[in-house]
């Protein structure tokens, strides 16, 4: 069995860990196309080379992202995602939006 | 003979019935919090043993202002997650998170009646229910890395688990928090997990643990 | 039993020969029903020939007598049944006390099998026989099926078999070494020397390898010189475990490898891994090369060695290498008349060996082959060989020479045990010249080390386990030392030692008896690829799983094919090494289960539990024969009266902090910035694709606190997804699963309000104080408590939420307060009634992966004025399209058929929809159910076809939702 290196809790059993799918950018779902939009929830590349995933340690409720390889497997780097994801997002005013 | 009894209170262990009904001819209670835990079993030897601690006290706290919360409370801070530091007075403080922490009382103590004392920050710091969602039970003797090592992937022997560590991971495939530390006189170690869970997991320890004769004790293993 | 017989049975030959029995314990058992003896520490095998029985078993498919091959349970010549259990090594298994132990595979008995016929029709089943005969015409299958059954499979499955405890364990060690022959042990020590913690695994019950059973010098002392000094030496380390009797069965990923110890499976997780799992001996393909006699030299020294065993009255030597002559010393040490040393080479590597084996009278002949077997009557024993003068590589002399014997011991030299390594991703090589194996390719923190590695003369085996050590502790920086690696010279390995005869017989895999022309005609068949041949004619697929049979198939199809063995490659090596038991991997498993706090009270009133994800929960309480009266009185009562409900499984998420209301604005689909404080809102969930995948009832508690459910399967996906939306927007937040926190109750029914006044004391309960949809704070029972109106099962009702350790307390005080009202508690299943009356959708049972917010009439459950909820971008997308189907209400008198779960909903020829819930009401006493319909199907009054069980069609009337206490008046009470 594969082992994963959590940032919080260290290398574990990958059976420890529940995988989030590729880290993606939502395009603003009040001004993108259908198309756009369409992409960003039915596809992803799947391409070999180094993917940027969301992972879960389902024991501590811990989300974190790891790069890893998807022809070898192998992991290269796991890290918090604060690293990425560093400020309160705010998604953009719809325009015709009142407060309710 | 008058002997109190679990459900004559209304605050009860998850795995209580393990210890009333039959199972309780030779079991004695002792108060604690709001509920009572088998004192004794009528069972001591140098067996590994597994003792309930479910309605032991312990308060959590999560957010960016809890470790200095509890820093003020007087509690001591371990340095990073994953590792536990005990009290002066028994208690257990463990940080399981940059910014979550427990405290887990000594079985003769009330560790929320200390906490009560205190108000907490204005944001930042949010009270856990670990009291409830989880259960806690303690594991005894010098055979409990390899115990657990029948229900754990994680190599909890000494050398890479010594006494303050914490793991969570799972545990006959439920989640759980192992803790390393001492209660009372014992080293033990501490098994916190899902309350739900709690009548399994009880199962699927003592079933670990019959290889080595392991048996049920009560809190007197602990607090002579 | 009298002296003399004892003497008899238990003669064998003296110390130091015999490392494994114990001579002061005799042990005896039957085999086939008659008794033998043995010692302690035999195995079946070696008892068994230590009494001159030689049968243990016949062959797969011609029935042909078999004895002992490899003597290290690499073969399936010893496969018995023991007891219920078939397939048992008999080379492995140790005798005990009374044992009762059966041949296997036979028509009659083991000596006289009415199927050894078969071997006569030998040329009318070619390979593929099967595959090719029985299939045409169509249906003649069936007629032979059971024939055919019965003649495959081995052994007999004891089908009123108990289980047995078989249980797993993880071992976590620093240096894994697999494998205790000289390169193992070198590497353990060595690595426990520098302070690593190391794991020696072993397969046989000694440690030793080789050093137990091979002779590596002429006067035949080094092997135990050097073995006591390695073992005492490992046995005497701290810092080294040993695993003995114990097979590593895989390799997976991180050095993750499964060994089996007896009853136990030990999951090693190991840093650095050195495996030395040394080599297979080959045999030499001749004619009748399966006879019992005929065995490999190691299997000869290991009688002799191990059991102190005198395999023979008189032994030929067949050898491709330097080492048949040491077998021959051995043989000729230990009273056995060594008729002759056939040497397939034309000279040997060392010629002192030879002239020292030509001293003792031993008749040495080069460039021969042994071409065939002649067996005793009815093929039973070996009784001579038939030599030939070898004239170019697999072809023979026509002038031939007869050597009597009553065994023959074959070497064509040694094939690594490769299997672990290319599990790892290594790949095997083979250089066809030199008759030379190579593995490279290996995953970091895997090593290699002895025979396993081509490394054959033993000081360069004992060098390369010091060597592969050394690499594993530079890895754990553990040492700085490093070192070149071992070079030997040394080959082992006769180029083409296969000799195929006219007549066959001459078998390549001896688990599935095949001969060398099957393989050569499986090639002409078609088959090139050697992984096709291994399909089509199933070599290698038998018990042993190719040791023996990989390299002569891959030679054999290199040369049909015109091309190289590396070319050819041998066929993948996959898990598990040994076959594995199913009880070591079924044995002890975790199957995790959640109870309620009031679990056992269910019990107690005669649940009828079920499961519902991991939890169970009481579908009603009851008969469960009587389960359609118990939920129709249920639900009745709670209608007329009051029921309680454990809810305790509903998902629980508490939400706090300043930005507790952006979130759940964010993530559910209804507005929730302005919900008030003590009230409760509808909230669902919808995914990113806009289909409703959850759905719950948000109380605020305050400004900054949420309390929302979930539903029981769903809570721990929507935990995570908010866990993991916020790791990304960064709200201020703390969000935690409270599910196991709180036991939960759901008291309905026109007397709830009653019940609980008698218990609370701090709360408003009126109408007008905790009105529908409000949530309160306060105690019940004394026990604080989260309380919400709520309108689920349609009645003036009330969710009590208390922290778990209260929850039976709880229980109990809400049946003893409810006792003068005649509370009654009520399970699952007449709480799916309960809501079905009143048409709330259960998510995951009325909806599936399509279903928008529009199809379940919720759009006004959504808000479509905000910035954002997950999924509103497709919820928008879908709902802008044409509407192609709904869940609509349908209902049935009760005479009618009643639709089930799934049964389809039709339009025409076409499926336009299907059932989601259905039953029988006793509130509006007739039959009521949910299905999906066709747009134009879904108007008031629309007769729908239903498809019910057997064809039958039934029209359901399409009716306005909900069937019972339409303008709601009874849960606003």
């Amino acid at each position: 069995m594969k082992i994963m290196n959590c940032p919080l809790n260290g290398p574990r059993n990958i059976s420890e860990f529940v995988h989030g799918g590729e880290v993606s950018q939502m395009p603003d779902p009040n001004s993108c196309s259908d198309m756009e939009w369409a992409d960003y929830v039915f596809y992803s590349d799947n391409a070999i080379g180094i993917v940027t995933e969301w992972w879960l340690h389902a024991p501590s409720g811990y989300w974190f992202i790891a790069e890893r390889h998807t022809a070898s497997d192998e992991i290269i780097r796991t890290f918090d995602a604060s690293e990425i994801f560093n400020q309160r997002y705010e998604f953009p005013i719809k325009a015709e939006e009142a407060v309710v | 003979m008058h002997t109190i009894q679990p459900e004559s209170y209304s605050q009860r262990s998850f795995i209580y019935r393990q210890f009333s009904g039959e199972k309780s001819v030779d079991n004695t209670f002792m108060q604690v919090a709001g509920g009572v835990l088998a004192l004794s079993t009528g069972k001591d030897s140098d067996a590994p043993g597994l003792i309930d601690l479910s309605l032991v006290p312990r308060a959590g706290f999560r957010g960016v202002n809890a470790e200095q919360y509890v820093n003020s409370m007087g509690f001591p801070v371990p340095a990073s997650p994953n590792q536990a530091a005990m009290t002066s007075q028994g208690e257990c403080v463990l940080r399981l998170s940059q910014k979550e922490f427990w405290l887990l009382s000594h079985p003769q103590q009330n560790v929320c009646d200390r906490v009560e004392g205190y108000a907490l920050p204005e944001n930042g710091c949010y009270p856990l229910y670990c009291q409830d969602s989880h259960t806690w039970f303690a594991m005894t003797g010098k055979h409990c890395p390899d115990i657990l090592a029948k229900v754990c992937g994680v190599d909890l022997r000494a050398a890479c688990f010594p006494p303050g560590a914490i793991a969570q991971t799972s545990v006959a495939r439920v989640n759980a928090i192992i803790i390393h530390h001492v209660i009372g006189s014992e080293q033990v170690f501490s098994i916190m997990s899902d309350s739900a869970s709690a009548t399994y997991l009880w199962g699927a320890l003592l079933d670990a643990m019959a290889e080595y004769e392991g048996q049920v004790y009560g809190l007197n293993k602990l607090i002579e | 039993m009298n002296e003399a017989v004892k003497v008899n049975y238990l003669m064998r030959l003296d110390a130091p020969m015999g490392l494994l029995i114990n001579r002061e314990k005799p042990v005896s058992f039957t085999f086939e029903g008659k008794t033998f003896t043995g010692f302690e520490g035999d195995s079946i095998a070696s008892a068994l020939l230590a009494n001159k029985h030689w049968l243990m078993s016949r062959s797969f498919k011609y029935h042909r007598p078999r004895g002992p091959l490899t003597m290290a349970g690499q073969d399936a010549n010893t496969l018995v049944q023991l007891g219920g259990e078939p397939n048992v090594l008999a080379d492995r298994q140790t005798i005990t006390s009374a044992m009762m132990v059966e041949g296997q595979n036979y028509n009659g008995t083991l000596e006289n099998d009415r199927d050894a016929i078969l071997g006569n029709f030998g040329r009318f089943m070619p390979v593929g026989f099967y595959y090719r005969s029985f299939f045409k015409p169509m249906g003649v299958w069936d007629k032979w099926e059971g024939f055919i059954r019965k003649k495959a499979g081995l052994g007999k499955l004891d089908l009123t078999f108990q289980p047995e405890y078989y249980d797993k364990k993880y071992l976590f060690h620093d240096v894994l070494v697999v494998g205790a022959g000289p390169a193992g042990l070198a590497a353990a020590l060595e690595a426990a020397d520098a302070g690593a913690s190391v794991l020696l695994v072993e397969e046989q019950p000694i440690l030793g390898g080789a050093l137990t059973y091979s002779r590596f010098d002429e006067e035949g002392v080094v092997a135990d010189k050097l073995r006591t000094d390695l073992v005492a030496r490992v046995e005497a380390h701290s810092r080294i475990d040993v695993l003995l009797n114990a097979t590593c069965n895989a390799w997976f990923t991180d050095n993750y490898l499964p060994i089996i110890q007896g009853k136990r499976m030990f999951k090693v997780r190991a840093k650095e891994c050195i495996v030395a799992s040394g080599a297979f001996e080959q045999h030499v393909v001749f004619r009748n090369n399966d006879l019992p006699g005929v065995m490999m030299s190691s299997a000869a020294m290991r009688l002799m060695k191990l059991y102190a065993i005198k395999p023979a009255e008189q032994a030929v030597v067949l050898t491709g290498n330097d080492d048949g002559y040491l077998t021959a010393i051995e043989l000729h040490q230990q009273g056995v008349l060594v008729a002759a040393v056939i040497d397939m080479r034309e000279r040997a590597d060392n010629p002192e060996l030879v002239s020292a084996v030509q001293k003792k009278g031993i008749q040495v002949k080069s460039g021969f082959t042994v071409y065939e077997a002649l067996p005793t009557k009815g093929n039973k024993h070996i009784r001579a060989v038939d030599i030939r003068k070898i004239i170019a590589r697999g072809e023979v002399d026509k002038a031939s020479t007869l050597i009597e014997c009553d065994l023959l011991c074959m070497s064509a030299g040694y094939m690594p045990s490769y299997q672990l390594l290319c599990q790892a991703g290594g790949q095997l090589k083979y250089d066809d010249d030199a008759a030379l194996f190579s593995l490279s390719n290996l995953p970091d923190h895997l090593y290699i080390a002895g025979s396993v590695n081509g490394i054959n003369s033993l000081d360069a085996v004992v060098a390369d386990g010091r060597f592969a050590a050394l690499k594993a502790l530079q890895q754990l920086g553990l040492t700085e030392e490093t070192a070149l690696p071992v070079k030997c010279t040394r080959t082992l390995n006769y180029q083409w030692p296969i000799f195929s005869h006219p007549k066959g017989k001459d078998f390549v895999d001896f688990d599935e008896d095949l001969q060398a022309k099957d393989i050569i005609n499986a090639t002409r068949l078609g088959y090139r690829d050697v992984q096709l041949v291994k399909r089509f004619s199933t070599v290698g697929m038998g018990p042993s799983q190719g040791r023996h049979s990989a390299l002569p198939t891959a030679r054999l199809v290199a040369k049909a094919t015109h091309r190289t063995v590396t070319e050819t490659g041998v066929t993948t090596a996959r898990p598990p090494y040994c076959p594995e038991k199913l009880a070591h991997v079924a044995g002890r498993i975790f199957d995790p289960s959640r109870q309620t706090a009031m679990h056992y009270r269910h019990l107690e009133l005669g649940a009828k539990m079920i499961p519902a994800g991991n939890w169970q929960r009481p579908a009603f309480y009851g008969k469960p024969d009587e389960r359609d009266q118990c939920i129709h009185a249920e639900a009745t009562h709670v209608r007329n009266k009051v029921g309680l409900i454990d809810v305790s499984t509903l998902g629980g998420i508490d939400i706090r902090g300043p930005d507790a209301a952006e979130f759940m604005n964010r993530i559910y689909t209804f507005a929730f910035l302005k919900q008030p404080v003590g009230k409760t809102r509808y909230a669902v969930l919808t995914s990113e694709q806009g289909v409703v995948i959850d759905d719950g009832v948000a109380c605020r508690i305050n400004e900054e606190h949420f309390y929302v459910t979930a539903t029981t399967g769903g809570v721990d996906r929507v935990y995570r997804d908010m866990m993991k939306w916020n790791a990304q927007w960064r709200l201020d937040i703390d969000i935690a699963n409270v599910t196991s926190a709180f036991s939960a109750v759901n008291l309905a029914g026109p007397d709830a309000r009653k019940v609980l006044e008698k218990l609370t004391s701090d709360i408003d309960l009126s109408c007008e104080g905790f009105p529908y949809l409000a949530y309160r704070e306060g105690t019940v029972a004394g026990i604080p408590s989260r309380l919400l109106r709520v309108g689920f099962v349609g009645e003036l009702g009330y969710e009590i939420h208390v922290p778990a350790r209260f929850g039976e307390a709880l229980w109990d005080a809400l049946m003893e307060a409810g006792k003068s009202l005649d509370i009654k508690p009520f399970g699952v299943e007449t709480q799916r009634l309960l809501r079905l009356e009143k048409g709330h959708i259960i998510v995951s049972q009325d909806t599936d992966g399509m279903s928008h917010p529009g199809e379940l009439s919720l759009n006004w459950a959504v808000n479509r004025k905000k910035s954002f909820f997950i999924g509103c971008r497709s919820v928008d997308i879908v709902m802008a399209q044409k509407q192609t189907r709904k869940l609509v209400g349908f209902k049935l008198p009760v005479t009618s058929t009643k639709p089930e779960e799934g049964h389809l909903v039709l339009e025409g020829e076409n499926i336009s929809g299907n059932v989601t819930s259905c039953e029988f009401s006793p509130a509006t006493n007739a039959i009521i159910g949910m299905a999906y319909a066709g747009i134009n199907q879904s108007d008031i009054g629309f007769q729908l076809p239903i498809r019910v069980n057997n064809g039958e069609m039934v029209m359901a009337e399409v009716v306005a939702l909900p069937f019972y206490d339409p303008d709601n008046s009874r849960q606003e009470m």
